[in-house]
């Protein structure tokens, strides 16, 4: 009665009697507001990006009228031709990864430890590419290849047969090597750049050689970012599809250029959601390799 | 300190030619006088570069990239400098999830992305226009941004922004006239990478542009399946150009050194 005379009546007076009692307990969903500041980037990606990845699974399993539906990656899985496709992407990726890495090691090393003019150089050196278009570069690359390039004209000079380069293994391997080689200088480069020199001081100190020094003690210490650019620079190679569609043809295939097709040749939007997911399956088994191998080292 | 050895310097060089021929013979071709692409060009000639910056088929989607690109690099800063402050300066739980949720995007391959924007943007009734685009290129370049500010904001002394907020400045104030100077280059380096991954992107602006806001690497690739003249040369001669004039000035203002190495 007593409580009612204060807050009045009618249903206004559960509201009213609750409210001062949620103001003295804890608030039960504690949401700080600074956490606010991730809300608009939070929002994003939900919206766009993990909105789309479920939508893109939904219609994966979408065969014709039945749903859900295992038909695609059963079609997938059980064609020795799409499974040639995997292996092929997979070759590719650690290939390109393989000699991005080889290339791109020394080069990040000179640039780690360049002074200078010299070091602004081997940047711009490095950042050029990364300025110009995918699309452009391979297209250099279709110029220097090509049946008229640059390689076969300086081959004819020398009085030698011309290459049949183009739309081969080979010419994509480069190409793509060529394109992501900036993701691996960069990636080696920045742990070498801050990597501590007194270590090795101290082993030339102690009577190492240079190469000593190197094997035990520079390497050792830059391995965190060959692992990074490697990962990088496999991801990318199995996801992209532009170098392999313009210096490739349908004998070097990858599970990236087979997406594209069936999205913009074939129509068959479903069998292509399918593959996303295989191609993103396999970026993920490459992370958690990448993951296993770092709790291994720590 | 120690020189580089000698057969680094070699090997410097030897790749500096490998990374930077593609690009030669692009220009190089671009001032060929024959029909189609030959080397070495039998004459000298500039009507293909005349043809390219003529040719509304180059010219509206070379314009199209360059508002994609700003746009998303102001849409990625409002969306990625707070939660980069977040991660930078305060501790909680799920911390690290939200870290490695937030930089996720990097790991997914685009054409993944492009395929599920497709059947998203068709979904919920945006269709092929601008603003699903946007939004794609936000998502992708999101982690670049948040990667940049939060390495610069790290590095800054936090009693700074205290001494602000106990000389009596507003939170606000604080934000603009003491943090928002101090992490300009993280802001700066991660708006440059959003621009040039924006500017450059094939996968989803191939799939969700129309005709009226087609991007130029788009319009480049599709004209290359169909044909191999040197027009497509001309207009990626323009393109180099307009980035290494943007690469010379941003060298002038603010050190690549610094843009690139920012953990320092």
């Amino acid at each position: 009665m007593q409580e009612q005379a204060e807050y009045g009546a009618g249903p206004h007076r559960d509201i009213a009697r609750a409210a001062p009692a949620n103001l003295l307990a804890r608030p039960r969903t504690r949401i700080a507001p600074h956490l606010l500041l991730a809300m608009p980037a939070i929002l994003l990606l939900a919206m766009f990006f993990i909105g789309p990845l479920l939508v893109n699974f939904q219609e994966s399993l979408r065969l014709d009228k039945s749903y859900p539906s295992l038909g695609h990656y059963a079609k997938f899985f059980g064609d020795t031709y799409y499974l040639m496709v995997l292996g092929h992407t997979v070759l590719f990726g650690v290939g390109v990864t393989a000699l991005c890495l080889v290339l791109g090691y020394p080069f990040a090393y000179a640039l780690a430890d360049a002074q200078g003019r010299w070091k602004v150089f081997l940047l711009f050196i490095v950042v050029a590419p990364l300025l110009t278009n995918v699309v452009v570069r391979s297209y250099g690359w279709m110029i220097v290849l090509g049946g008229t390039g640059l390689v076969n004209a300086v081959l004819g000079r020398l009085g030698l047969e011309p290459l049949e380069l183009m739309y081969t293994w080979t010419a994509v391997t480069i190409a793509m090597t060529h394109v992501l080689l900036p993701f691996a200088v960069l990636s080696i480069a920045s742990v070498l750049e801050g990597r501590d020199r007194a270590l090795e001081e101290a082993a030339l100190t102690l009577g190492a050689g240079p190469s000593r020094v190197f094997r035990e003690v520079v390497f050792p210490l830059s391995l965190e970012g060959v692992v990074t650019a490697a990962i990088l620079v496999f991801t990318l190679s199995v996801g992209s599809f532009v170098t392999v569609l313009l210096l490739g043809k349908t004998s070097t295939m990858t599970v990236a250029v087979l997406i594209y097709q069936q999205l913009m040749v074939v129509s068959n939007w479903g069998f292509g959601a399918a593959m996303g997911i295989i191609l993103l399956a396999l970026v993920l088994a490459s992370l958690a390799l990448h993951a296993r191998l770092r709790a291994r080292r720590a | 300190m120690r020189a580089l050895p000698l057969w680094i310097r070699f090997y410097a060089i030897a790749m500096t030619v490998f990374i930077l021929t593609p690009l030669a013979v692009v220009v190089i071709a671009a001032f060929n006088s024959a029909e189609y692409n030959v080397f070495p060009p039998p004459g000298f000639s500039t009507r293909w570069l005349q043809k390219a910056v003529t040719d509304p088929e180059f010219i509206g989607p070379l314009w199209n990239s360059v508002v994609l690109g700003a746009t998303t690099t102001l849409g990625t800063a409002i969306v990625g400098v707070p939660a980069a402050l977040l991660l930078a300066r305060h501790s909680f739980r799920f911390k690290q999830e939200l870290e490695a949720f937030l930089l996720s995007p990097l790991t997914l391959p685009h054409i993944v992305l492009a395929t599920g924007m497709l059947f998203y943007v068709n979904m919920i009734g945006l269709g092929s226009n601008f603003i699903g685009l946007l939004a794609g290129h936000m998502v992708i370049t999101l982690p670049y941004m948040l990667r940049t500010v939060y390495s610069v904001y790290a590095g800054i002394n936090r009693d700074i922004e205290e001494a602000s907020a106990v000389l009596g400045a507003s939170p606000i104030r604080t934000f603009f006239q003491v943090t928002l100077p101090m992490i300009r280059p993280g802001i700066l380096a991660g708006g440059i990478f959003a621009f040039l991954i924006s500017f450059d992107e094939v996968p989803i602006a191939l799939l969700l542009t129309n005709v009226t806001n087609v991007t130029l690497p788009v319009s480049i690739l599709s004209y290359l399946i169909y044909s191999y003249d040197p027009t497509v040369a001309a207009i990626s001669t323009v393109q180099i150009l307009i980035v290494a004039v943007l690469l010379f000035v941003l060298d002038r203002a603010f050190g690549l050194n610094n843009l690139v190495f920012t953990s320092r």
